[in-house]
Order: C-alpha cells, then structure tokens, then sequence
C-alpha cells in the first residue's frame, strides 16, 4: 500500500514536470516569434529591379586564409592580400604560390610591371614578383592608418583614414603633397572618414579619385591637389549612397566608368563617368551581412573581382545581356 | 520441505518496479537540481551580447520593469560622429535637423549635438529610451555599430529568470560575472575579431 502511494506521488510529479517543461517550450518558441513593434524595415532598402541587374556571378572560390585584406590582378593571376601574406591563385581558384609579409597588411595597389605595392599599417612596401622586398617606407606617424594605393609612374598615392589625408609620394617614399586638405580656396571641403573606408583609384588619364565616403561623394583632383569634379548622392534610393561610409571600396574601369561597393546594405553598382548610375553588378542579396564592403578588382576582360570579407571568398562578375545592350 | 523462493517472473516484476522507480526519483531529483542552478546563480547578473542581438525589439516589451531595465549606450570611441547618422535619423530624412519627423527613436532619447564642422555627438537620455533597439538597428545596418544594448544593472532587479532572456530569439542574453556585469562594444569584442575596414 505504501509502496502504491509512493508510486502515484511519483507520477503526479513526473506529470507535473512535463506539463511545466511543455508549457514553458511553447510559452518560449511563441515568445520568440511576435511581431516587432519598433522594426526599422531595412530589407525595403534592398529591394533591387532584376532587369538593372547587368552582371552575372560567373565563379567562386575560397580564399585560403582566415584574414582576407585586399585583392589584385596580375596578368593571368589572381592576388589576394592578407594579413600577413600575399597568396597568388590562378582562375579556377587554384593556389599557385604564397609569400610572407613583414607586417599587418592592409590593402593592395592594382598591379602595374610586376610591383607590388602593399600598404602595411603605418608604412609601405613593394615587392617583385617573387616576393623580393625591393622598398619600404616606414614615414607614416602611429594615428596612421593606410587604407588604399594607387601608383603612376613615379609616382604613389596613398590614402591615410588616420589621418584623414592623401599622401602624394614617390616611389622613395618621399611626400611630395597632401591632397585633400579642407581648402576654400582650392574648393576642397576636406575628408569625412567615419570608418577606415578610405579608397582612392587613378582614372584612364591619370587623374586621382578618392572616396570622400562622409560626404557619400567621389572627388577628382588635379595634379596640383585642387578640386576637378565630384560626383556622389546621399540617398536610400538605389542611385545614391547611404550609411556612414560610401562608397567604402571602387574600382575605375578602362572607359573611365566606376564600379562601387558599399557596407550598411551590400551592392556592387556601376556608374559611368559622370556619376549617373548604369545598373547593378551585384545586389544586396548575394550577400550575408553589411559589415564589410567587398574589395574589388578589374581585370583585362573587364570582369569584377570583388573579394567577400564575410564568405572569405573571390568572386568573379561578368557582363550579362542586359549589360551589354 | 518447504520452497520459500518467488517464483522467477515475480522477482523480475519487482526488480523492473523497482528500477523505474530509482531512475524516476532520480530523474525528479536532477530536474529539481539543474532547475535550482538555473535560477540560482550567486554572483552572476543577466547581460546582452551586443554581437549577437538582432534588435528584436523584445527587450522594450518583455521586461519586468516598465520602461526596460535594458537600455541604449554608445561606444563613443567607435563612432563616426556623423552628420547623417543612421542611430538618429530615418532612413530617408527630409533634413538632418533635430526636428521630430526626422528621428527614428520614437521617444526622441537621442540628443544630437554639434560638436565641430563637420562633426555630431549623439547622447542617450536614459531616462527616456525603453530599450527598443530601433537607433541599435539603424547604427548597425548603416553606421559602425556603436550603438548597442545592455542591461543596465541599476534598474535590473536580477530575477531568477530573465523575461526577455526567455524569448530572445537570438539568445543573446545570459549570466556573466557580477564584477564584470557589462558587455561594452569596443572593449568586449566578438571573437574572432574581425578587423577590416
Ligand atoms: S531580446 Fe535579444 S535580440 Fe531582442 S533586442 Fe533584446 S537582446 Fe536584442
Ligand atoms: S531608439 Fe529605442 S533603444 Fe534607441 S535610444 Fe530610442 S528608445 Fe532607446
Ligand atoms: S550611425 Fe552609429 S556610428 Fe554613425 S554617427 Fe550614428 S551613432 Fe555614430
């Protein structure tokens, strides 16, 4: 009789634990899906028109490393910097070889006479094609932080987001100007750098662009370091930038049009080179997160390598129908 | 002679009995013990991991105290200082002026104020914000992230189970150590870290 007893008590608890463990699962996965009353509907941001869409993904591969930096082109190879290596791979993703740097890297010049220039955290490098040292210059003060290069002849450009500033150098390292200072005179309203997103690109003439991402603008300077020309719209519309950094990272293509990537809400947009927007490369969609703007190459094909710092990956961009109407 | 033995398949019958019944003592027992460590964690205070919230808007509805214990706190030293900033105006603002229309936190707790051109400082009015996540979802998705949520300790009456934690879709909120109660964006960071600009 007893023993009877213990064993009702015994289930009455058991009974007792199932139905407060069940109410509570169900109480949780219901909490877990109400409606959001305070929901910033940022996916209506994104929303893009397929027939705009004028490039196919044509491939992919896996960068083999866990800190992607930055990507060029070499001829027939691929370069992909890292945080501490460049590692060269051929079309179908293969790696062909790798060399180690001698500090944090950060970002890649597009590739001209096989010299590779490097923009390290407070200093720059250039290498042969073997991975030879050949210079390095350690000029840049602690609050330095290089971003991007680009190299004519004689002379490097390089972006500093510390600083909020373009170095014009030569190839010795020597500063040669400052380029973007704000100057009224010169028409120069001077850089707004939220964020280390700082890109600067040389045009079909030689003439410097850089990313004025604060002001959502791309400036065009001469020589001199005066203002040219800009273009650039702070805008949710597809057409404008949005976010606090954009266009994070450009490329410029051989007919002088301009290829963006943005953060906030990822896309790859073309423009032509006045600013007006062709249509989209890639859109939001293709993308995990808005985190980090891919980095983006053009090839001899003009195709757009963009390197995806979420998916550690290289992907390649291809004109389709719609782009070559 | 007598044979005082049980006949085998009554001996069974009590020795399967009583094993059911040990395993389900035992099992009311660790139940009783696991749901005892739940609720009682000496030493321990909830907190949200800002890298894992998805700005649900949970932590404004679902906490016991009314407005939120969980309120919005700016990493400075991650800050843009934008004139547009994405924590402060909608999306698509007629202007990027204090007026009403134009900020995206319905109970206007973000002051922005102007520091020097071309800069704003953007400061939260505890006393107003319910912990809705609206300004933590606009800095994330078009600013560097410096807005963020915690459980702010003053106000958090520690229960034994956190009500939001309860239905956080993204689980972002557990019990870390009391001498170490907050999860600071720019001092705590998400591992791997992740370090491109
Ligand atoms: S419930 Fe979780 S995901 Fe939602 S706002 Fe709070 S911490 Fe973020
Ligand atoms: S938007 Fe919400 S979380 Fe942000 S300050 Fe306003 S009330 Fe607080
Ligand atoms: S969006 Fe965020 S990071 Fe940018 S200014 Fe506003 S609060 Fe600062």
């Amino acid at each position: 009789m007893k023993r009877k007893h213990i064993n009702i008590i015994l289930v009455i608890l058991a009974l007792a634990i199932v139905f407060i463990i069940g109410k509570d699962f169900i109480g949780n996965k219901a909490g877990k899906n109400m409606d959001n009353p305070y929901k910033l509907d940022v996916d209506q941001f994104k929303k893009i028109d397929s027939t705009t869409v004028l490039y196919n993904e044509i491939k992919t591969f896996q960068v083999n490393d866990s800190s992607p930096k930055g990507i060029a082109v070499a001829g027939k190879q691929i370069l992909v910097l890292t945080e501490k290596q460049l590692i060269r791979y051929d079309y179908s993703g293969k790696e062909l070889s790798r060399f180690e740097l001698p500090d944090t890297a950060n970002c890649i010049a597009p590739v001209t006479k096989d010299q590779i220039w490097i923009g390290m955290l407070h200093s720059v490098a250039s290498f042969d094609a073997n991975g030879k040292l050949l210079t390095r210059w350690k000029n840049f003060d602690e609050n330095s932080v290089i971003t991007s290069l680009a190299v004519s002849g004689k002379t490097v450009y390089v972006a500093d987001a510390g600083n909020r500033i373009v170095y014009q150098c030569n190839t010795n390292g020597e500063i040669l100007s400052k380029i973007g200072e704000k100057n009224e005179q010169k028409g120069v309203p001077g850089y707004i750098i939220p964020s280390p997103c700082f890109d600067l690109a040389l045009d079909d003439n030689g003439f410097l662009w850089v990313a004025n991402t604060g002001r959502h603008s791309l400036e065009n300077y001469n020589h001199d370091g005066s203002l040219r020309t800009a273009w650039g719209e702070s805008s949710v519309k597809i057409d404008g930038f949005i976010g606090c950094c954009n266009p994070a990272q450009f490329a410029i293509l051989p007919d002088n049009s301009f290829v963006t990537a943005e953060k906030g809400i990822p896309r790859i947009k073309l423009y032509d080179q006045h600013g007006v927007l062709q249509g989209i490369v890639a859109a939001p969609q293709l993308f995990d997160n808005g985190w980090y703007a891919p980095d983006l190459a053009i090839d001899v094909n003009q195709r757009i390598l963009a390197l995806d710092f979420d998916r550690k990956q290289v992907r390649i961009f291809e004109k389709n129908v719609n782009g070559n109407k | 002679m007598q044979d005082n033995s049980e006949p085998k398949n009554i001996e069974r019958r009590r020795f399967i009995r009583n094993g059911m019944q040990l395993a389900l003592a035992g099992t009311l027992v660790g139940v009783a013990a696991l749901s005892v460590k739940k609720t009682r964690a000496s030493g321990m205070v909830w907190q949200i991991d800002p890298f894992k919230c998805v700005q649900c808007g949970r932590c404004a509805t679902e906490c016991v105290r009314m407005p939120s214990a969980v309120k919005c706190v700016h990493a400075y030293n991650l800050c843009g200082y934008c004139d547009l900033c994405g924590g402060y105006l909608k999306p698509d603002p007629n202007a990027r002026s204090t007026a009403a229309e134009n900020q995206l936190c319905p109970t206007a707790a973000i002051q922005r104020r102007f520091i020097e051109d071309p800069f704003y400082e953007y400061v939260i009015d505890e006393n107003l914000c319910i912990g809705c996540a609206k300004c933590v979802a606009g800095c994330t998705s078009f600013g560097n992230g410096s807005l963020h949520l915690q459980i702010r300790h003053n106000l958090c009456k520690n229960c034994n189970e956190c009500a939001i934690a309860r239905v956080c879709p993204a689980e972002a909120i557990s019990r870390i150590p009391a001498d170490k109660p907050y999860q600071i964006k720019g001092g705590f960071r998400k591992t791997p870290a992740k370090d491109k600009g």
